[in-house]
């Protein structure tokens, strides 16, 4: 049985090998490492709103550096017509007046108010800071983490299936029938070796990407990893066994590209909740491989079980649909 | 025409290559059954603090910026600011001001609001009779529901390119492209049939989407049609390029892949970071760019005209034909003559 499991598994590595599956891998595990390096962090940053005064004569005399003074009022609003988020303060009546272009009701309370507070800014004040990630391990570690969930259920989810459908058109999978094998060996052999590249993959995509200094939280990833690893293989092969070419699996990965993926990032990444997304599973794993990568990895044997008792079950459809599909040859 | 009729029937058969059109129209009627996705929480500010500290004062105070949730213990407070996906700002009573907390790892305009809002706090009664003249702008937050649709009419576009390079892959993977290249058929005959089903799809389907996103007066509706038709044709001119530049079906989706991500990724970075930067003029290499430009104009309602956009993407459909001239060897004139 270990004999057949390993050629199994060997054969698998070849035809993941000559179907350009790793390289394809190794190419987007290339491309995230530069976009998070040398895109993501430099672009990703968001300053505070600028703010404008106009005191021909001189009466805000307590005013803090951050306010940059104008000439003249065209001056004011040609500034602001340039950068419609910053804020005006017109002085020349000895009152301070606010001048702003309009955002949303409760951003453009804090415009003004923040820009009152620049006149008379008192002592220096820091904010309490309670957490241990610097803004750039934030960054780091969060897209690491959407880049690896994006790999898994969009992109990496093409190439198994692809590897699949190849296998299917070529009716390996009927000559399984006549194997002296045992049955269920061919599917345990897939998942492990789509397992072992997506295992690698988040590894190698960590110790890029999170660097050295926080290695402590790749156990748990790895543990996440393998979660949504062994749930999109077993997708993708169901798919493969029951839709008849790669052109009807477009649309199945178009659907869960779009319905699956999207409102869990739009719930996990920004302020937007939406009140059904509890029950979606995918928003629990990515959260689970989010909170692995900050370091706080799921503990609730319940997330666990649920997650176990999912793949057995996907596992048992999985192989039944691959049984049919065995059989068909009669 | 015969071969069109063919290629429409062939399609009519596989009911998910229809339903595959049908789905950026499926998304465009959610988001607009929906309202869209309520946006609004994201710009404004998020403040926590604990129930038995904060006075109701200092809540009303604080709602006016944003949102306030109240925690019954610190610790929980404490998981609240640290909640990587937030960016909560925590508050506390300090004798007759307040104290702020934050994780550390936010951005610098959450940092910068943490550090001033005690000194708002101690000029709260000056605040209130200060004069704000707000000067009108098209509202923020409809920009950012543009983007949604505007991408969803993207991926219609795009259905055209994955359908032509899937359907040249698979006939390439049983042999139908070697029957192909003997049939008594010229060049633009073939490339015609091939890409008018991918062209039609991409068109209906982005035009459906439009109608169910967009009102637009009679001129409007003219230039994002010719928008939605040029972006298409490109996308299965694109989309017969890959196809035949694929060898086998991994290459293909490989390719798709790339070209997928950089045509929805490059518009939405040229929008978000202006056309000010010295990289503006490369991001018009990539046709969505220009497309992508033309209906957020077209959607906020901007003066004056979308030329530009409309040449950029003529430009690129003469670099796709000919491209495909290049890709395509002219069958033997005998064909031709028939």
């Amino acid at each position: 049985m270990r004999g057949n499991f390993c050629s199994l598994f060997k054969k698998d590595c070849q035809m993941m090998l000559s179907g350009k599956f790793f390289l394809i891998a190794f190419g987007s595990l290339v491309l995230y490492t530069l976009f998070i390096n040398f895109g993501y962090l430099h672009f990703a940053n968001a300053e505070l709103y600028k703010v404008y005064l106009y005191d021909p004569q001189g009466t805000q005399k307590e005013a803090s550096e951050l306010i940059a003074p104008v000439a003249s009022m065209e001056e004011l609003q040609a500034a602001l017509l340039d950068d419609t988020n910053g804020v005006g303060i017109d002085a020349s009546s000895g009152k301070p007046e606010i001048l702003l272009y309009s955002g949303s009701e409760k951003a453009d309370r804090h415009r003004a108010d923040y820009a009152l507070s620049l006149l008379h800014p008192g002592d220096p004040y820091a904010a309490q800071t309670v957490g241990t990630n610097t803004r750039e391990q934030k960054q780091r570690k969060e897209m690491s983490c959407e880049l690896l969930f994006i790999e898994m259920t969009a992109v990496g989810f093409l190439g198994v299936a692809a590897v699949l459908f190849k296998e299917k058109q070529m009716g390996v999978i009927r000559v399984h029938a006549v194997l002296p094998f045992q049955k269920g060996l061919f599917l345990i052999s897939k998942l492990s070796a789509f397992l072992l590249s997506d295992l690698i993959f988040a590894a190698l995509l960590t110790v890029c990407n999170v660097g050295f200094s926080d290695m402590e939280v790749l156990p748990a990833v790895l543990v996440q990893t393998a979660i949504l690893s062994l749930v999109m293989t077993l997708i993708g092969f169901g798919c493969a066994m029951l839709l008849h070419d790669f052109r009807q699996f477009s649309l199945a990965y178009l659907i869960i590209v779009v319905f699956a993926a999207t409102p869990v990032f739009l719930s996990a990444n920004t302020s937007i909740k939406m009140e059904w997304i509890g029950w979606h599973p995918f928003y629990h794993v990515y959260m689970g491989l989010k909170n692995a990568f900050f370091g706080t990895p799921v503990d609730s044997p319940f997330y666990y079980i649920c997650f176990t008792c999912g793949i057995v079950i996907l596992f048992r459809l999985v192989r039944s649909a691959f049984y049919k599909e065995m059989g068909k040859e009669g | 025409m015969k071969g069109v009729v063919y290629q429409l029937k062939s399609v009519w058969k596989d009911k998910f290559c229809i339903m595959s059109f049908l789905l950026p129209v499926i998304v465009a009627l959610a988001l607009h059954v929906s309202g869209g996705i309520d946006l609004s929480s994201v710009a404004e500010f998020h403040f926590g603090g604990l129930e038995k500290d904060l006075s109701a004062q200092t809540i009303v105070w604080l709602e006016r910026y944003g949102s306030v949730t109240l925690y019954e213990t610190e610790a929980e407070l404490i998981a609240a600011i640290n909640e990587p996906s937030t960016n909560l700002i925590g508050v506390e009573t300090d004798g007759n001001g307040i104290k702020t907390t934050i994780s550390g790892d936010e951005l610098d305009i959450f940092r910068q609001t943490a550090d001033t809002l005690p000194a708002m706090d101690r000029g709260k009664e000056n605040a209130e009779q200060i004069g704000v003249t707000v000067l009108e702008r098209p509202d923020l937050m409809d920009g950012l529901q543009h983007i949604f649709t505007a991408m969803t009419l993207i991926v219609a576009m795009f259905m055209g390119c994955t359908f032509n390079a899937m359907n040249i892959i698979s006939e390439k993977e049983n042999g139908v492209d070697l029957v192909n290249q003997i049939l008594p058929m010229s060049r633009s005959q073939y490339v015609i049939q091939k890409i008018f089903i991918g062209f039609a799809g991409g068109c209906l389907s982005a035009v459906l989407t439009a109608c169910i996103c967009f009102r637009l007066s009679f001129w409007r509706a003219f230039l994002m049609l010719i928008l939605i038709v040029l972006s298409a044709l490109i996308a299965a001119l694109a989309g017969l390029v890959i196809g035949n530049c694929s060898g086998n079906l991994m290459t293909g989706v490989a390719i798709i892949k790339i070209v997928m991500i950089v045509f929805m990724a490059v518009p939405l970075l040229s929008y978000l970071l202006g056309t000010d930067s010295t990289a503006a003029p490369f991001y018009y290499f990539v046709p969505s760019t220009a497309a992508f430009e033309g209906i957020m104009y077209l959607a906020e309602g901007g003066k004056g005209t979308i030329t530009k956009d409309i040449v950029i993407l003529l430009a690129h459909c003469a670099a796709g034909l000919g491209v495909i001239c290049l890709r395509f060897p002219r069958i033997p004139s005998v064909f031709d003559k028939q």
